[in-house]
């Protein structure tokens, strides 16, 4: 075997997972952003159902006025041909007694001959499975009923005698399926919430990236400088934001900040009313946001940023010291240029990873107060899976995810273009 | 050899059919959402009517065989409605869950629950018994899709030491559901109550007036207390009343302004809420009628002394005091076999018998869902039970069953907490809700 199949062979654990875990979700967010997709409508595909509702909106369609008529007023009829049924499921005399008492007559509701059915005066049909099934056999709607495909429901219309003409119009409203749309982005365009979205999201993604890098080299140049054991103690101090599960720390927050709270209960010595700070304004609740991810981001940051200043060779510093460098002018002239790939990444991969993440917004400020945290990945998952009257969204939020997938894209070639990527996965320079 | 082998499988095969012909062994699913330990009967009642339809089936010399499997453990609504929607998708569905009556109007439409008229007979007990308008609650377009579970309600509520340390006689706070029901005592009254007990500091700032900390039914109670009605029962539509929303979201800036309530209310912790109302440290709040167990175990065990309830009282001559119903539903899930769904349907009728369904309202304080309830020991033994369907059933309304009443919903609350926090002005959050839904929803409703 070629060693060219051997790479191939090692590779394809990673290139399945990039299928499946990246490209395959972002081919059906495109699809799905390009369809009406609801709870309603199902995912897998849709069945035709002429309701009651559906009928009201038949007129709006075009539909005439004798086909809606036809359509509400068919229900169940006694006629021969049902009786014949009957009779030969049920017995000739109940059948007779059906005949005498109501032959032609019809039923708009089942239930109504169910009772008929059931009050037989001879023999009623005792048990409710075999009264349904009895009442079936008059029917002559089509109303409630579910066609698996669009030929079945067109017999169906023919045999009820509908007007083919209004046949398509009927399908059309039958379907209870989702159909393809470009409608979900013309809503983004027309509502207004959609700019605030936009304008959140700038804010989050830049205050934080701002807050995530730059205390994240913070961190790494002071523990640098620290005695080896006080800088691990300290490292590891700034990384439980990380660790700790997300839950637990955003309730670490809401102890400290809520008017029951730390901050709370510490000022009200001085006098201050309690007040909610993580929302008592746009303000405090941007301000927790940021320092929320902040420190869960700063850790990373910190732990990549330590490591790149390791490389630097000890002899450099050894060396400005001796040229009566001071601690700041080693951090001007050495550490920061050596650690400018590293910043570039952490930039880059912040950005991407802070525009779809929504996760510490929703269990603190859960967007509030008033919406003024609402980020667009939020907005996203709030409309597509989140939504107490039960009928998700689905195309309408992937619309939203659309978009920032096509953002993460654009950012994702501008970075590999401006960074030249190429240098970036060269060798350190140091080493060199 | 072989021919004497297979001739032996042959017998075989066949005594296997006719020996006890008719075993059939059913095996169903019940999913319930929103449950905890007190909600175990959602899931236990199914289990006993299981063994009532064995012992009938095996009367008519049927053998029939059922195992009944439950889960309540879902994290909240979404995990639960997340999960039945896609294991109906991937043809996994449970076969009963038990969950809101507005996933009715959805989940039809996709075809995941079938009617359960299909198989039970609505003029036959237990069903006749149930209230008719719960039965109406449990049905969509027509149809009866469900069977109601369980019912509430969810009341407004006074501290009875606070009415009495602002003036009030036990007797007048005795009589206060009347004058709530008759629209002799508003929200205006009670806003002006408690910002006199905040201004006198009987309660704490903030605690004047104590609502739910986040969306639920509850907030439509005060768009219908202006005014507001959400659905055409003529068009089918649903209603944005721009005058009852406007005065709806006024009331809850008003109150924030007089300080009566806190402007960062809305998204507070649940634990503390119930805590905080469960021992007088509120003077107003609502909650629903299942609350009246959480303040037992919140410390407060003495709920006629401390606590009155009403209906939640009229805000203006537009509107009348109401309460809604939010009844969950026993709905039956699509499957393979129609067989299965039929058992599920008479499953649940069964389980709806009054002294079965007694057992869950006791054991959760929910009410009745079945006139007869009234008359079972258990249920009569609980005053709280038996008071509370008086004063609250007989005039709750429900949600309405519609596609788009999620949406609607969804945006009126993000519309009460912009105006609420003050991010927007009341006008600002009103035109906006308007804008959005005559967009989003623009067909399915009448704007007024």
């Amino acid at each position: 075997m070629s060693s060219r199949w051997l790479g191939v062979g090692f590779l394809a654990p990673a290139l399945v997972a990039v299928l499946f875990f990246f490209l395959l979700p972002v081919v059906m967010t495109v699809m799905f952003s390009f369809t009406n997709m609801t709870t309603a409508t199902g995912i897998t595909g849709g069945e035709y159902l002429l309701s009651k509702s559906r009928l009201r909106q038949l007129e709006a369609e075009g539909v005439s006025e004798e086909t809606v008529e036809r359509l509400e007023s068919a229900g169940y009829q006694i006629t021969e041909q049902g009786l014949a049924a009957l009779a030969e499921e049920f017995g000739e005399d109940r059948a007779d007694e059906l005949r005498e008492d109501y032959m032609g007559e019809s039923f708009t509701a089942r239930r109504d001959l169910e009772r008929v059915l059931r009050n037989l005066n001879d023999d009623p049909i005792r048990r409710t499975r075999d009264r349904k099934a009895a009442a079936d056999l008059f029917a002559v709607t089509i109303l409630d009923e579910r066609f698996p495909t669009e030929p079945a429901f067109r017999d169906a219309l023919t045999e009820s005698g509908i007007d083919p003409a209004d046949h398509d119009a009927l399908v059309k409203t039958a379907y209870t399926g989702w159909t393809w749309t470009t409608d979900n982005f013309k809503l983004l365009f027309e509502l207004p919430a959609t700019l605030r979205y936009a304008m959140n999201t700038a804010i989050y993604v830049v205050f934080t990236l701002a807050f995530n890098v730059g205390f994240g080299l913070f961190l790494a140049i002071s523990t640098f400088y620290l005695p080896q054991h006080l800088a691990n103690t300290f490292r590891t101090i700034w990384f439980l934001p990380r660790i700790l599960p997300p839950v637990m720390y955003v309730l670490m927050w809401k102890w400290f900040t809520w008017d029951t709270g730390f901050i709370s209960t510490v000022l009200s010595v001085f006098g201050v009313t309690p007040i909610n700070w993580m929302t008592e304004s746009a303000l405090n609740a941007w301000t927790v946001v940021v320092l929320i991810n902040g420190f869960v981001g700063a850790s990373l940051g910190m732990i990549l940023f330590s490591s790149a200043i390791k490389a630097i060779p000890l002899s450099m510093l050894y060396a400005s010291e001796v040229d009566g460098a001071y601690r700041w002018d080693q951090i001007r002239y050495i550490i920061l240029p050596q650690l400018r790939w590293p910043v570039l990444f952490m930039t880059s991969y912040q950005t991407l990873s802070l525009l779809t993440s929504f996760e510490y917004i929703l269990l603190s400020t859960e967007g509030g107060p008033g919406g003024s945290t609402t980020t667009w990945a939020l907005a996203a998952y709030t409309t597509a899976l989140r939504n107490y009257g039960g009928n998700l969204e689905y195309g309408f939020g992937a619309a939203y995810a659309l978009v920032l997938v096509i953002i993460g894209i654009i950012l994702s070639v501008l970075y590999l273009r401006f960074f030249n990527f190429k240098e970036l996965v060269a060798k350190p320079r140091i080493e060199q | 050899m072989t021919v004497l082998k297979r001739c032996t499988a042959l017998v075989g095969v066949l005594a296997a059919l006719t020996g006890p012909a008719l075993a059939e062994d059913i095996s169903v699913t019940v999913w319930a959402g929103g449950s905890n330990d007190s909600d175990s009967y959602r899931i236990d009642a199914i289990a006993m009517a299981a063994d009532i339809l064995e012992r009938e089936a095996a009367i008519l010399g049927e053998e029939l065989n059922i195992t009944v499997e439950g889960r309540r453990d879902f994290s909240g609504w979404e995990e639960f409605k997340q999960s039945v929607t896609l294991a109906s998708e991937a043809g996994t569905a449970p076969t009963i869950v038990v969950t809101s009556h507005l996933d009715i109007a959805p989940w039809s439409q996709a075809g995941y629950i079938v009617p359960v008229e299909d198989y039970v007979d609505l003029d036959a007990w237990p069903l006749t018994d149930v209230y008719p308008n719960l039965m109406e609650i449990a049905s969509f377009d027509g149809i009866q899709w469900g069977i109601p579970q369980d019912a509430e309600s969810r009341p407004f509520f006074f501290w009875r030491e606070t009415l009495e340390k602002l003036g009030y006689s036990e007797d007048d706070i005795d009589a206060l559901p009347e004058k709530v029901a008759a629209g002799e005592y508003t929200l205006a009254d009670m806003l002006a109550d408690a910002t006199r007990a905040v201004e006198e500091g009987i309660v704490e700032e903030g605690y004047g007036f104590y609502p739910r900390n986040n969306n639920g039914p509850d907030y439509a109670q005060f768009y219908q207390s202006f005014g507001g009605e959400l659905l055409d029962p003529e068009s089918g539509k649903l209603i944005f009343d721009r005058q009852a929303m406007t005065d709806f979201y006024q009331f809850f800036v008003d109150a924030a302004e007089a300080g009566v309530v806190r402007r960062t209310h809305l998204g507070m912790d649940g634990n503390q809420w119930y805590r905080e109302v469960a021992n007088g440290k509120a003077a107003f709040w609502h909650g629903g009628t299942w609350h009246y167990g959480r303040y037992e175990t919140e410390g407060n065990d003495d709920f006629w002394g401390t606590i009155q309830f009403s209906l939640i009282p009229q805000g203006n001559e537009n509107g009348r005091p109401n309460t809604i119903t939010h009844p969950l539903v026993y709905l039956v899930m699509d499957q393979e076999d129609d067989r299965i769904e039929e058992v599920a349907a008479q499953l649940v009728a069964i389980a709806t018998e009054p002294r079965i369904n007694t057992l869950h309202a006791i054991q959760s304080n929910h009410l009745a869902v079945a006139q007869s309830q009234a008359d079972i020991d258990l249920y009569r033994s609980s005053r709280w039970a038996s008071e509370a369907t008086e004063v609250l059933l007989g005039s709750a309304n429900s949600q309405p069953n519609h596609l788009n009443y999620g949406a609607f919903s969804e945006a009126m609350y993000r519309g009460l907490e912009a105006a609420w926090t003050g991010s927007q002005s009341v006008e600002e959050a009103v035109a906006e809700v308007e804008a959005q839904l005559t967009t989003t929803i623009g067909d399915a409703l009448i704007v007024r």
